[in-house]
């Protein structure tokens, strides 16, 4: 029973097999592009889920652990030549010690103080970003140079990078479902929904939370460096960006914070139009796509506090009755 | 003379940051209220002050008023407004945990910014009157007049409104209600009124700094951002719910801001009151004056 | 050597000293009951040998191992000591097995392993039917019996229950009283808090009397029910009689 996959994991795996397949069939750059940002978002969303869906603890400050590790492995790369494949081990470590050092403390504090903390934290790094300007360049910006070849990290065509973040999305996804159905996912869910009570029963709260943060602070590090490497161009006030953190709560609750799809769903639904509406170019139009988004975060916290994916399961799994849930998965998370 | 000078220089920062500093009391004021009261972190309350003072900006643009007469219609509109808000966003949401709660209001937030993006462009906006640039030299010191006005009618407005608390009939009910809110509601107590009337004392407040602004800020649409979250640092370092707090709060920041700018650089000054906050966070949340009241609701324990 | 060994605990909270010298021992497969008027400190007692509190003075010893210090829940968890809340807190988000799960990996971190455990003991409890229902529609019944399957699933060697008889009716203390005597059947020691009298009579071997913080008498229910002092500060003429 727990070994079977439920109808959405295999609806996950369909469209994994899909995505996998389409540049053989799609060739055109400006959708390839547009899927890259899409499995770029989505896994940004998916990483802040670990910390903020399954544990409970909403940072609006990720953008903190995006900028390191973006900005780590550029200077290596750009200062020393070392390649971004070593220079993203940097970065997460870097960021590994600055979630200790920093996050962590905050996160002893409760609720909508560490979302306060973590959003501080974020201003702070990016002044200091574009202060320092013998270090970073400041607001001018970091350029990654044009140098093709896989030890760069840096390819011509569009396929290369495709394949690059889809795989890490798939991974990103692949490590949320396992965490749930294991013992660490259980103590988090437990944690988020009281943490003394989940305490006299034997979770080590602390230690867990540490572990949420660094597995969620790591992986989104990491993809500071894939957005560097994709977009050749780095600067304080986007990648040390509030908008961006605040975006990665809006997928996830949008999609769903108790999910492994939602964030996906979530970057789905707003990423492409958003891109597709920069392209056009007006400032306004991006505005309006933003508004309706404030809009929907707005109603969807009214109507729908557990966000889309978990509200349409409850009513497929009422449409269905009991039977689905004894046939699948008696109760056990997915 | 070297060393007047210096001493000029600081009294120069002093003064400028508690003028300035008046001001964020007075945005803070409104916040920490609606805090105290309603027990929600509004994440929009950056934004109340933005539509503010795009207002005021309009009423100049279409009537040619002058913002110190603007605020008269300014102040009800922004009032109106936070009822609105409180009834149609915070009202159906009462009962849902902290987190979703802050979810709605970054929500706002965001709809908020865009909307004034849709509607004004990215430009940045300000209102020249004959004051604008005004100064008046006191002792060696140079003060701008308009700045000062802000000061002095945030500082009144402040101590009218914790006369307003301390005095009226409804003022003690606001407070009831924000030391204990079934005690209150057991008394007879309207609480939902009072949680909109809250609200819309809270953004009216906001109006007026708004418009005190105008005359020497930009407005664009993110302002709010930067104003909110100075204001957050406000009032977690005078502590949640404490107007007192709120208002030694603003003057202290202000002037911790002043003084960053000058002898540290003015591109960190804000860095270092967001590294105050974090340094205030961990080591003391409940900040100046706070007494831990209604934290549980919020989400902290 | 008794299981757990509380001797000469005190805790205060600022000025106000709310457990005093507090002493008593717990037998291995016994059922203790603790009671007295409220505030007496009963659940500040729970608080401080299930590891929430460290306690100002005194130690509480417990399989011959002094845990007074740990200062930790986890750890007291871990060690053997389960407890349930007066006001139930379950996780409202998961499913009944799911909450009960959670308990269970503290024996184990292997998934199905962890399912067994907890359906076995939704199966000792009656909340077998209920498994895959979220845990926030429960009955408060069904509520109670959660959380003491939940504390029950860390396969503790002492249960600390705190009122688990508050807020049900006859019928339903009626239930639950022969589950308690099962429970202590299958080697789990008891420790409780109750207010309900009926209930304290059938099960308890010894009762401890709490007092504004103090220990007013200790024994078995017939001494304690006929004790002069404990009538006056709690139980009143009538439950005597009861």
């Amino acid at each position: 029973m727990s070994r079977r996959l439920s109808p959405s994991a295999w609806a996950a795996l369909a469209g994994a097999a899909v995505l996998l397949l389409l540049p053989l069939v799609v060739r055109s750059k400006f959708a390839l592009h547009n899927l890259i940002l899409v499995f770029l978002y989505a896994s940004l969303a998916a990483s802040w889920n670990i910390l903020g869906g399954l544990a409970g603890q909403h940072s609006m400050g990720h953008a903190a652990y995006f900028g390191i590790g973006a900005y780590t492995s550029t200077l290596l790369f750009i200062r020393l030549g070392i390649s971004p494949w070593i220079g993203f081990l940097a970065g997460v470590a870097l960021v590994a010690v600055f979630a200790l050092a920093v996050s962590y403390p905050a996160i002893r504090l409760r609720g909508p103080f560490f979302t306060l903390a973590s959003i501080a934290i974020v201003e702070v790094l990016r002044r200091v970003a574009i202060h320092w300007r013998s270090l970073t360049e400041g607001s001018v910006g970091l350029t990654v140079p044009f140098k093709p070849g896989w030890q760069w990290m840096i390819w011509r065509g569009k396929e290369p990078y495709y394949y690059l973040t889809l795989l890490i999305l798939i991974g990103v996804v692949a490590l949320t479902y396992g965490i749930r159905r294991s013992r660490v996912g259980y103590y988090l869910r437990a944690m988020r929904a009281d943490e003394d009570a989940a305490a006299v029963l034997g979770v080590s709260t602390t230690r867990y939370k540490l572990m949420a943060l660094l597995i969620s602070a790591v992986l989104t590090g990491m993809l500071g460096t894939i957005y560097a490497q994709y977009m050749y161009f780095i600067e304080p006030d986007s990648v040390f960006s509030l908008d961006l953190s605040i975006e990665l709560v809006l997928l996830s609750v949008i999609g769903g914070l108790d999910s492994v799809m939602g964030p996906v769903l979530g970057a789905a639904l707003v990423v492409p139009l958003n891109e597709f509406l920069r392209g056009v170019g007006s400032q306004q139009l991006q505005g309006l796509n933003f508004f309706i988004y404030g809009v929907v975060l707005i109603i969807v916290v009214i109507l729908m506090p557990n966000g889309i994916i978990p509200t349409v399961r409850r009513w497929w799994e009422r449409l269905n009755g009991s039977r689905l849930a004894t046939a699948h998965t008696k109760g056990v998370a997915r | 003379m070297r060393r007047d000078k210096a001493i000029g220089t600081l009294m120069q920062a002093i003064v400028s940051g508690l003028l300035l500093g008046g001001v964020y009391s007075l945005i803070a004021i409104g916040l920490t209220m609606v805090f105290g009261v309603v027990r929600i972190i509004n994440f929009a309350h950056g934004e109340l002050l933005m539509i503010a003072m795009y207002l005021t900006w309009l009423l100049n643009l279409w009537l040619g008023l002058d913002p110190y007469v603007a605020v008269l219609i300014v102040a009800p509109v922004m009032f109106v407004v936070g009822v609105a808000v409180q009834r149609g966003i915070v009202q159906p949401i009462l009962g849902s945990p902290a987190s979703m709660k802050i979810f709605a209001t970054v929500g706002l937030s965001i709809a908020l910014q865009n909307l004034a993006l849709m509607l004004f462009k990215g430009d940045f906006r300000t209102v020249q009157t004959s004051y604008s640039t005004a100064v008046m030299r006191i002792g060696g010191l140079s003060i701008s007049t308009p700045r000062l006005v802000a000061f002095f009618v945030a500082v009144a407005l402040a101590g009218g409104f914790f006369l307003f608390l301390k005095r009226t009939l409804v003022g003690k009910a606001l407070r009831a209600l924000a030391e204990d809110r079934d005690a209150a509601a057991l008394m007879g107590i309207p609480v939902r009124r009072l949680y909109v009337l809250a609200f819309g004392l809270g953004t009216g407040l906001v109006g007026v700094a708004g418009a005190l602004l105008i005359p020497v800020f930009y407005t664009f649409p993110t302002v709010g951002q930067l104003f909110g979250l100075t204001a957050f640092v406000v009032v977690v370092l005078g502590g949640l719910g404490s107007m007192p707090g709120a208002m030694v709060g603003g003057l202290i920041i202000g002037v911790v801001e002043s003084l960053s700018g000058v002898y540290i650089a003015p591109a960190l000054k804000e860095a270092v009151y967001f590294l105050l906050f974090i340094v205030v966070l961990l080591v003391r949340p409940q900040g100046l004056f706070g007494l831990g009241r209604g934290t549980e609701e919020v989400g902290l324990k | 050597m008794s299981l757990l060994e509380v001797r000469g605990l005190t805790h205060r909270f600022g000025g106000l000293v709310a457990v005093s010298d507090v002493s008593f021992d717990v037998g291995e497969d016994e059922i203790v009951g603790i009671i007295g008027p409220n505030g007496a400190g009963k659940t500040t007692v729970f608080n401080l040998i299930s590891g929430i509190f460290r306690p100002s003075a005194g130690t509480v010893i417990f399989r011959g191992q002094d845990i007074t210090k740990i200062g930790r829940p986890e750890r007291v968890c871990r060690l053997g000591i389960g407890r349930t809340f007066q006001v139930v807190r379950p996780f409202g988000d998961m499913t009944v097995l799911e909450n009960v799960m959670v308990g269970a990996f503290a024996r184990t971190s292997h998934l199905a392993e962890a399912e067994a455990i907890a359906r076995e003991v939704l199966g000792f409890l009656y909340l077998d039917h209920k498994a895959t229902v979220p845990a926030g529609s429960l009955t408060i019944a069904e509520r109670k019996r959660l959380e003491v399957a939940r504390a029950l699933a860390t396969r503790p060697k002492l249960l600390l229950l705190d009122e688990v008889m508050a807020g049900l009716n006859p019928t339903e203390v009626a239930e639950v009283v022969p589950l308690i005597r099962q429970i202590r059947s299958s080697g789990v020691a008891i420790l409780m808090i109750e207010h309900v009298m009926a209930a304290m009579m059938a099960l308890a071997e010894r009762i401890v009397v709490l007092n504004q913080g103090e220990v007013l008498a200790m024994g078995t229910p017939e001494e304690v029910t006929r004790d002069q002092r404990v009538i006056e500060a709690y139980l009143g003429e009538e439950v005597v009689h009861a």
